[in-house]
């Protein structure tokens, strides 16, 4: 295990009577790509803007590298923030933008040239020193965005929804080289966004975060694989969610959509007890014909298809609920049309309990 | 229907209205300004056609007037004072009213612009009976004072709107890269906000250089430039005023390309 590197103890801020962080305790290892994730307005920009420094918690610490750094102001912090909207000096050119943070700190004019060069072409910008910042695309203002923080060499690099106002393509693209970026300088990064497969294709650890309170904290697959709750459930990936009632708890069989089915084994469940159940799109099985070897087989409609290249999503109608359903395309697979009778099944390891 | 084998398609002939239009706005508005520019050079003292011949009498005439030379340097201290008050007050005043939000703002801010639809001659009277009620001395002072109440507003709206538009996350941005508050306002504020800061002030300079109403309420034994003006006129048709308009009429154009050079003239609203 790495050393803890940022540390936020018990946190809390308000604005006003709005408590927009409650009581929070965070650490991250030094060189992890960590991802705060959540809805706006769940406190997660305000967590950022309280390591940065632009925030002043209501009450507890915050600690870099075993410093507390509650109180100092931003200055003073060998932190570095990406900004939503980039905020680039309009007045001064691309290679101004990135030498500012060094000139501030005095730093030698030939030393300056030297790392801005270096870090234009780590952010593939080389030759573009001299354009006015007016003059870039969106990526490529990110980029010097980027390029602007990270020539300071800070300790940890923040990000705020850095890649929010990027076309999809561009986004991607940009995700991607975030993450080769991150492995190549192995300095700490701490990633906030509201989009979950942004923050899947990142980072190596994501925090769930809902109403100032983290929910769930682990890997992109523990936290896809075992949401700790309805509301993780919903918020990564896509989910069909059910309500059941629980009919048996060793093995766990409830009753939902108007029949008997088993379910993963869930911890501390109470007989005739209401949950939720999550079936992702993708352990859904389409069948024409009953199946064997499934635990659970239930009968539907499709009600809509839509192609997506690789496999079609089905809308299918279960009684009064739909649900969403991937069937790869494959050779040998039949495909299914709107109207047709169908059955869907699925294996018990793959139908989570949440409690609601 | 037509048939169209027979009917000629013909252009029709258009009349340039707009290009007409335009011409005779242009001649409307330079017509007076080419006819003062045509008799300060001319030789005779009449000013009325026909032109008898060419010279630079009048020019030499004013270039070596006492009084002239006097006349322009109060005005330009004058204007060089109203400048400099109106761009520390108007700078101060704007900063205040974009970055808090207290109570009666807006009335606050309606009563900075509130001289600009009073008419001038109402702020003269207003003026003078408020400087001999202080027992003050009329002179190039009450003047600058005058001129500031009279220039304040122009330059606090110009001032506002940039500072309203200016984006907030840029000094966030200076602060996280290692700026302190007064380094963040040198080196992110002041040279973005700058060159509508100089703009408002040369519209400042330029209103206040040749203010009349105000000035003739004001004014103590000195004279500006446009008081001598006025003054001559008064008199008999001087054509060496001729010669005073066409240098205030150059300064002026010099400065409005200056104005451009420097400033992004988009950048100045209003």
């Amino acid at each position: 295990m790495s050393p803890v590197h940022v540390f936020a103890d018990r946190v809390t801020k308000k604005f006003g009577e709005v408590v927009a962080v409650s009581s929070l305790s965070l650490s991250v290892e030094q060189g992890q790509f960590l991802t705060i994730l959540g809805p706006s307005g769940c406190g997660k920009t305000t967590l950022l803007r309280m390591m940065a420094g632009f925030e002043e918690p209501t009450s507890g610490r915050i600690y870099l590298g075993g410093q507390d750094i509650t109180f100092v102001p931003p200055h003073k912090r060998p932190a570095n923030l990406v900004f939503q909207r980039y905020a680039l000096f309009p007045h001064l050119t691309v290679f101004e933008n990135v030498a500012f943070g060094l000139r501030v700190k005095k730093i030698a004019e030939k030393e300056v040239q030297r790392r801005v060069e270096r870090i234009l072409a780590l952010v593939q910008l080389e030759g573009f020193g001299k354009r006015q910042v007016n003059q870039l695309s969106g990526g490529q203002a990110q980029r010097v965005a980027l390029a602007r923080a990270l020539v300071n060499e800070p300790q940890v690099l923040l990000l705020d929804e850095p890649l929010g106002a990027l076309d999809l393509k561009i986004r991607q693209q940009m995700e991607v080289e975030l993450k080769l970026l991150h492995a190549e300088l192995g300095m700490t990064f701490i990633y906030v966004t509201h989009d979950q497969e942004e923050a899947m294709t990142v980072s190596n650890r994501i925090v769930v975060m809902r109403a100032g309170q983290i929910v769930q904290d682990g890997t992109p697959e523990e936290i896809y694989a075992n949401p700790a709750s309805t509301f993780v459930a919903d918020f990564i990936g896509h989910s069909n969610l059910l309500q059941a009632t629980v009919l048996q708890t060793a093995p766990s069989h409830l009753s939902f959509l108007g029949g008997s089915y088993s379910a993963r084994h869930h911890p501390g469940l109470r007989e005739g007890q209401a949950v939720n159940i999550l079936l992702r799109p993708e352990v859904l099985r389409v069948f024409g014909d009953a199946p064997e070897g499934f635990e659970n087989v239930l009968k539907g409609r499709i009600v809509d298809a839509t192609f997506k290249g690789p496999y079609v999503d089905y809308l299918v109608e279960v009684g009064e609920a739909r649900l969403t359903a991937h069937h790869s395309v494959r050779e040998g697979v039949s495909t299914f049309n709107r109207g047709d009778a169908i059955f869907l099944a699925w294996s018990q390891d793959d139908a989570l309990i949440l409690s609601s | 229907m037509v048939n169209t084998n027979t009917v000629q398609l013909r252009r029709p002939i258009r009349i340039p209205w707009l290009y007409i239009y335009s011409v005779l706005v242009i001649i409307y508005l330079f017509f007076p300004i080419g006819i003062i520019v045509l008799f300060s050079f001319n030789s005779s003292p009449a000013v009325s056609f026909p032109i008898r011949g060419f010279s630079l009498r009048w020019y030499m005439e004013v270039l070596e007037s006492p009084v002239f030379l006097a006349a322009l340097k109060n005005s330009l201290v004058v204007a060089v004072f109203t400048t400099f008050f109106c761009l520390s007050l108007g700078t101060l005043a704007a900063l205040a009213l974009t970055r808090y939000r207290f109570r009666f703002r807006p009335f606050v801010q309606s009563l900075f612009l509130m001289p600009l639809s009073l008419p001038g001659l109402f702020l003269g009277i207003s003026l003078l009976t408020y400087f001999i009620s202080l027992n003050l001395r009329l002179s190039l002072g009450t003047v600058v004072v005058g001129h500031v109440i009279y220039t304040l507003p122009y330059f606090v709206l110009v001032a506002t709107a940039r500072l309203e538009r200016f984006d907030r996350v840029l000094e966030e941005a200076a602060q996280d890269l290692g700026c302190t508050p007064w380094q963040t306002f040198w080196k992110v504020n002041f040279p973005i906000i700058a060159p509508s800061m100089i703009g408002a002030a040369l519209i400042v300079f330029a209103l206040s250089f040749d203010e009349f109403l105000i000035t003739f309420f004001v004014i103590g034994p000195e004279s500006t430039l446009p008081m001598l003006v006025w003054s001559m006129m008064r008199k008999s048709i001087d054509p060496s005023v001729n010669a005073i308009s066409v240098v205030l009429m150059l300064a002026s154009l010099l400065l409005i390309l200056f104005l451009s050079k420097v400033v992004d003239i988009s950048e100045i609203e209003f």
